[in-house]
């Protein structure tokens, strides 16, 4: 619906005759969101649920119409107005298409052969019918995407090798901003609550931003309620691996041109299970308990609240959301050196959270307004997001710290480190169709973050930063079948830290005394940061091909963790440093695209080449802090010349009618070019795999719609290219069977699917999981079952 | 152009047989991949050797406040040596464990409010691939708020080689006022 807004909302005329239809398949099931287009006049419409669809405005006389749907061949045909009864068209089926490979709509194909940079659109369906223990977990079966993962709930995206301030996650046009550095924290998204997800791989720092260096995940929420209905949504899941049960409830209205959604998620899982009984925390083993990993039990609490209003030429959206969740450490695991637990307490029961653990809590608000016009559209986005983090441990007495707590302190002794980040966000963003073939895309984005910091633990000191940019970008098209496109950016940014002394004194040999010698661990920096990017696509598509090639360059300012950290890693047991005089990490990165499609077999393509001047690297040194910790190794802040490159690569071919054979693929490889670490590739490089996929699907099987049964049998080759402190992961082989579909019982459906991950309960490491340190396999056999129960009510509003 | 045309050609006849084909393109890949090889670089974790007639102190070892005794260790690596830390730290509340295979017997748990706390790092001599740590330490009986807590520490030592590979070992110790 919005895709309609966005394409053809700028063509409104004042003559009043209507054209109207329905589009079906040649076995009379209407499609829902195909594209209905008056080609004369560039004007268009989508299907709704019914494959109903209105275009009004019009003037009397003939038009060529094209209605395309993915799956579908095109239909191009004329029709005159006025007329008395509404048309039908029928489309038959196509040659396969690269749906299969990711989930896709017809809006999704005609993005991805505009963008010139490798891009994949997902939807609610496949978030279903992949869903994992987060959002990014659902997402990592796509190619070039992988997850860095802190138990079974917690996990960061990681875009082609590249993550933390790396990969910029949007939600409703405004940047996503947490404490996004650490490798222990998760998404605070909901994944019940997401409609649409659109992955740009590499470089976008040209519309979103510095940090927008490896890659973009833009969630949207956007779905707009049919006029003058009330539906919604019940969702119920189920994990066996580590006893999750979670539910969803969401409502949609619209009266006329007012509409809200309303979206209530709960989850609860316990201890998740490993196929080992112990684990080796570097030379230390620690047993398990019937294969739990002692205190990984966890629980999310969300609410979404979206209201607006919606006319010919404006929308206007509120977005409302608290996403709060609390998650365990593994117990073993946290702290200065591996730990000893108290395993009457922690074994007691698999779904208490103990000591350590974290809590966040997100809130966000959000308007997002669109004005059209003849030929351009105006994009409002103001936003506010207030981030609360804390992570809690049992108090231990280290480095210099008192053994007794004192009691004139303003934090609780087992608070172990406490974020408040207030971020502030507007941009303005406007689109002008200069002519028939050229569009220009132009916008200023603004944003003021501050940090508070509170907790025993010192590791980033509070900060506050303000960032300012604007870029324009231009798109022409040559011919129907080749665009060139052009943009370029500019921004501007300043961080200040504050300075931050130990709340405890330390016996230095120089000290005057040593009673009130409270250490100084980060000096107030002022900086600020420049950058101009820019970036240059071609895309070339000659029938069934299609050529993608896009240069650009693309920026990264230091964040203060980077410029000032200065504190013990309790997860890693090391101490890291910050660097003030980082400079802004800049890349240059070369993307290519192929695609083909023919009537039975599809395949594509996405190689990448990436040089980065100076990427900013914790470099593990060989020395030893002995002011903090108990001695621990020091990683401090670098930079190194990084060469990158790799591709994705996907196709799949129809055995038959029902059947299809799919194969996804990725591989990467960094290395870095100068610096103490020359020569060694770059921390959580995902190593190479493939998925070989098989899948069953037909339109309906007695009372049931759409049913699915899919086997990926994922390969993931060995990672020997590691860096300290990394250990070498051994290859393995997965077996994940999915299988689902739509099932009417009487009046009601219900969409069911069904997973088992690991079939074969096989022990494997995950390299680019953060307890692979600690030799932590990944989750044993696991059944996830999602059950979505769709109403509507009968009476219209 | 006809580059494209050919190439398409090719194409095309390539999805005639697209079954041998499409194998030949998933083993090539998967060959492709499973060939991946390491990079020349030092994966190697540096050795604390603790096996030596006269390391000291080993698991389970008792020392004495105000006693001196000597730190004896082997450190070794495939290359160069960075350097090391010692830590000593309380296990009253018995959080540390010992990474050795061993079963010393720890005294009741109990609250620190004066335990001992010993914090140091040590340069090892440049380009050495393996050395003898051998320091003389003398633990102190108190401090300015009094006599330090006897009963069950934890002897922490972290070594790196140059390359920022580095490997730890926590022995279960006593030290006791005599």
């Amino acid at each position: 619906m919005l895709a309609l807004f966005l394409m053809f909302g700028y063509a409104f005329s004042q003559t009043n005759e209507e054209l109207k239809g329905i589009v079906t398949n040649t076995e009379n099931i209407s499609l829902k969101g195909a594209l209905v287009k008056i080609n004369e006049l560039n004007k268009g419409a989508i299907t709704d649920v019914h494959g109903e669809f209105i275009i009004s405005g019009l003037q009397k006389g003939s038009y060529e119409i094209n209605i395309s749907f993915l799956g579908y061949e095109n239909l191009t045909t004329r029709v005159s107005l006025p007329t008395t009864t509404p048309f039908r068209f029928s489309l038959s089926k196509t040659p396969i298409s690269l749906q299969e490979v990711v989930i896709t709509d017809n809006y999704a194909t005609n993005r991805k052969k505009d963008e010139p940079l490798g891009i994949e659109i997902v939807n609610e369906d496949y978030l279903k019918q992949n869903l994992g223990g987060s959002l990014m977990k659902s997402l990592e079966r796509l190619p070039g995407i992988s997850t860095i993962d802190i138990g079974s709930g917690q996990s960061k995206p990681v875009i082609r090798g590249l993550s933390f301030n790396r990969v910029v996650v949007v939600e409703n046009n405004i940047k996503h901003e947490a404490q996004q550095w650490g490798a222990d924290h998760g998404l605070e998204i909901d994944q019940y609550a997401v409609d649409n997800i659109e992955i740009i791989k590499g470089p976008a720092s040209l519309m979103y931003g510095s940090d927008a260096i490896g890659g973009v995940i833009d969630m949207k929420n956007n779905k707009l309620p049919e006029k003058n209905s009330l539906s919604g949504a019940v969702d119920i899941s189920g994990k066996t691996n580590n006893d999750f049960i979670g539910t969803s409830v969401s409502v949609e209205g619209r009266k006329e041109w007012f509409f809200a959604t309303l979206t209530a998620t709960l989850l609860d899982y316990g201890d998740f299970r490993v196929p080992t009984d112990s684990v080796d925390i570097y030379n230390y083993r620690a047993a398990l308990h019937d294969n739990y990993l002692r205190n990984t039990a966890g629980n999310e609490q969300n609410l979404h609240l979206s209201f607006g209003l919606v006319k010919d030429k404006i929308q206007s959206r509120f977005y409302l959301s608290n996403v709060n969740s609390k998650s365990g450490f593994f117990a073993n695991a946290h702290g200065l050196e591996p730990r000893n637990v108290d395993t009457d307490v922690h074994d007691r029961s698999s779904r208490d959270i103990q000591y350590p653990f974290q809590e966040v809590n997100h809130f966000k608000v959000i308007n997002s307004t669109t004005i059209w016009q003849e030929k351009s559209r105006l994009e409002i986005d103001l936003g506010y997001q207030r981030n609360h983090r804390e992570e809690w441990s049992q108090y231990v007495q280290h480095g210099y710290m008192p053994a007794v707590f004192p009691d004139t302190l303003d934090f609780d002794m087992d608070l172990e480190r406490k974020f408040i980040k207030d971020i502030y966000s507007a941009n303005v963003k406007f689109f002008y169709q200069a002519s028939d073939k050229t569009q220009v895309n132009s916008g200023i984005s603004g944003e003021y973050k501050e940090n508070q910091i509170n907790g025993r633990g010192f590791i980033i000191p509070a900060y506050s930063q303000v960032n300012i940019g604007g870029f324009v970008l231009g798109r022409h098209e040559l011919s129907p079948s080749k665009q060139f496109q052009a943009g370029m950016r500019y921004d501007h940014g300043r961080i200040k830290t504050s300075s931050y002394f130990d709340w405890f004194p330390s016996p230095l040999d120089d000290a005057v005394d040593p009673e009130t010698n409270f250490l100084q661990r980060a000096a107030s920096i002022n900086r600020s940061f420049s950058n101009f990017t820019w970036s240059l696509g071609y895309n070339y598509n000659p029938g069934k091909w299609n050529y993608k090639v896009n240069i650009g360059k693309s920026f990264r300012m230091p964040i203060p963790k980077e410029l000032a950290a200065n504190g013990v890693n309790y997860h890693r047991f090391s101490y890291e440093v910050g660097n003030p005089d980082l400079s802004p990490e800049i890349a240059y990165q070369l993307d290519l695209g192929i695609t083909f499609g023919s009537e039975k077999f599809a395949a594509g393509a996405s190689p990448f080449l990436n040089y980065f001047s100076n990427y900013i690297y914790l470099n593990p040194t060989s020395s030893h802090d002995r002011l903090y910790g108990n001695g621990n190794q020091i990683f401090i802040y670098t930079e190194s010349q990084v060469l990158r490159y790799g591709g994705e690569f996907h196709s799949h071919y129809e055995l038959l009618d029902w059947l299809q054979l799919g194969l996804i693929g990725e591989y990467i490889y960094s290395r870095q070019l100068s610096g103490e670490k020359e020569g060694y590739t770059l921390p959580f490089s995902p190593p190479a795999s493939a998925i070989i996929n098989l899948k069953y699907n037909e339109k309906t099987v007695g009372r049931i719609d759409n049913p699915y049964l899919s086997v990926d049998y994922k390969i993931t080759a060995a990672q020997n290219n590691i860096v300290p402190p990394e250990v070498i992961t051994k290859g393995y082989q997965v077996v994940n069977v999915g299988i689902g579909g739509e099932v009417n019982l009487y009046k009601q459906k219900l969409n069911l699917s069904i997973q088992v991950q690991n079939l074969l309960n096989k022990k494997y490491f995950n390299h680019t999981s953060y307890y692979r340190l600690i030799n932590v396999p990944e989750p044993g056999r696991n059944f996830i079952v999602n059950i979505n129960i769709p109403f509507h009510s009968s009476k219209t509003l | 152009m006809k580059k494209y045309n050919s190439f398409t050609r090719n194409l095309i006849a390539f999805s005639l047989k697209p079954w041998i084909n499409y194998a030949l393109v998933a083993l090539v890949f998967i060959f492709s991949i499973s060939c991946d090889s390491s990079d020349e670089t030092d994966t190697e974790k540096p050795v604390i050797d603790l096996s030596m007639a006269d390391a000291y102190p080993t698991s389970c070892a008792t020392i004495y406040f105000d006693e001196p005794f000597n730190f004896k260790a082997y450190f070794s690596d495939n290359f160069t040596l960075g350097s090391y830390s010692i830590d000593i730290h309380n296990n009253f509340d018995h959080h540390s464990h010992s990474t050795e295979e061993d079963d010393c017997t720890l005294d009741d748990k109990k609250t620190a409010t004066n335990p001992y706390v010993f914090i140091n790092d040590y340069e090892i001599p440049e380009n050495l691939s393996s050395y003898e740590a051998n320091l003389t330490m003398t633990i102190p009986s108190s401090d300015a708020s009094g006599i330090f807590q006897e009963g069950d520490y934890h002897f922490y030592i972290s070594l790196t080689d140059k390359e920022g590979w580095s490997t730890q070992k926590g022995l279960s110790i006593k030290i006791l006022h005599k």
